[in-house]
């Protein structure tokens, strides 16, 4: 039974590959990106790392509310190492912004702070 | 306890460093954009990107790095946006000489702040426009603030507790100051793997220019003179490379392509068979592929060299 999910999957993915990748990602010439990650070893596997990679990145972003019709052109700026790093831990990437979000206890400690001098939160937005 | 918190006072290694600098720069120039709320992100990276001659506005960045729910900008996404406006965004090391250099040569500096606390963090990007060493202080264009000041002390806190993210923004024919090759060719490497073709060729030009003994530049030069259909300039390009570092088996194999698809298919095997040596198991499977490659390649070029 395993074998046949691993063998459907294998065939998926490489359905979507020849569906989505263009061809020069797996072209004989190394990239520039690949000498200096060394990464050439395996190009189809980063290929596919890359295409899943974008598209849990694409999903995140959409969840979060950026808008479809730019979701797409946004996710393909990224370069692979970029992609890879955001599929890990997007959850945990800081994002810049501003304090009014700020709520609670957190307001009152960091008030607190500011008033003694530790922060600049109030200031500085 | 008494001795975290007397440390907690003192000046550290780097203010006092900041301490002995005797030159003031501030950046007058450099244009403002009041940020929106929550909206930092897009006005921060506006303003290096209009310095650097682009024109774009806060309004019209907001779709390209802006997350609703997250109230806030990505780093990741700050980058790739400056890329999609032509510019090379390069990451400065977190040495805090490097933000001064760039300052000197004229180029704000986009800085990751954390104004709260490492367990309560308050996530802030702003423009460092200046430093005056005769008070302590940093010019930036902050949020609201046209001219926002902030001790040398403050400063670095906000900026460590933040990582030490610092980038800048550069046309593809000029170098950062602290640029090495390698960080240069990083910064760069992402343009020709995203089609973006035309700067890095320009940018990788501009790197053989500064670090001609480096053999990964000719290497990087070649790879977009190929991608970009210039299988001479490419050949040319890869040759000198390999003059520079012979031992490098990824470079001969791109070599060996370009070559065969020149018409020059003995050399290319030469190429491919020199490459083996020294390649590790991985590096050897794609050698066997290009060879299978090159077998099957039927062209009508003439090769352009002597064997």
């Amino acid at each position: 039974m395993n074998k046949i999910k691993a063998i459907v999957a294998s065939v998926a993915v490489s359905a979507m590959l020849t569906a989505v990748l263009p061809t020069p990602a797996l072209a004989a010439v190394v990239s520039t990106e690949q000498m200096m990650s060394q990464g050439a070893s395996t190009q189809d596997r980063a290929a596919v790392d890359t295409f899943l990679a974008r598209a849990d990145v694409r999903d995140q972003l959409q969840a979060w509310g950026v808008a479809p019709s730019v979701v797409e052109q946004r996710v393909a700026s990224l370069s692979d190492q970029e992609l890879q790093e955001l599929s890990l831990k997007i959850q945990e990437q800081p994002a810049g912004g501003d304090v009014i979000a700020v709520i609670g206890i957190v307001f009152l400690v960091l008030l607190i702070l500011e008033l003694v001098g530790v922060t600049n939160v109030f200031t500085s937005i | 306890m008494a001795l975290a918190l007397l440390a907690g006072c003192a000046a550290g290694p780097e203010t006092l460093r900041l301490r002995q600098e005797t030159v003031s720069v501030e950046l007058s120039n450099t244009p403002f954009f009041a940020q929106e709320r929550y909206q930092c992100g897009p006005a921060a990276l506006a303003t290096v990107l209009v310095s650097s001659g682009v024109s774009v506005t806060p309004e019209a960045l907001v779709s390209e790095v802006y997350i609703p729910e997250r109230e806030g900008s990505l780093q990741s996404e700050m980058i790739a946006a400056a890329r999609r406006h032509g510019r090379v965004p390069f990451r400065l090391d977190g040495h805090v000489e490097s933000v001064l250099a760039e300052l000197y040569a004229g180029r704000p500096v986009l800085v990751f702040q954390n104004l709260g606390l490492n367990r309560l963090p308050v996530w802030h990007y702003a423009v460092t426009v200046g430093h005056d060493a005769d008070r302590g202080e940093f010019v930036m264009r902050s949020g609201t603030e046209p001219r926002h000041i902030e001790s040398d002390k403050d400063w670095l806190a906000r900026w460590d507790r933040a990582g030490r993210w610092t980038v800048v923004v550069v046309r593809p024919d000029e170098l950062p100051v602290s640029a090495s090759a390698e960080s240069w060719l990083a910064a760069v490497a992402p343009f020709e793997s995203l089609g973006q073709l035309d700067i890095a060729r320009t940018a990788y030009d501009t790197a053989s220019q500064r670090w001609p003994g480096n053999a990964l530049v000719w290497a990087a030069l070649g790879n977009v003179h190929y991608a970009l259909g210039e299988q001479s300039e490419a050949a040319k390009a890869y040759a000198r490379s390999i003059d520079i570092d012979p031992s490098a088996s990824l470079v001969r194999n791109n070599y060996a392509q370009t070559l065969a698809e020149l018409g020059c298919t003995e050399r290319a095997q030469q190429e491919l068979a020199t490459a083996a040596v020294g390649a590790n198991p991985s590096q050897l499977t794609l050698l066997h592929s290009t060879r299978a490659d090159i077998a099957a390649l039927s062209t009508s070029a003439r090769c352009p060299f002597r064997p």
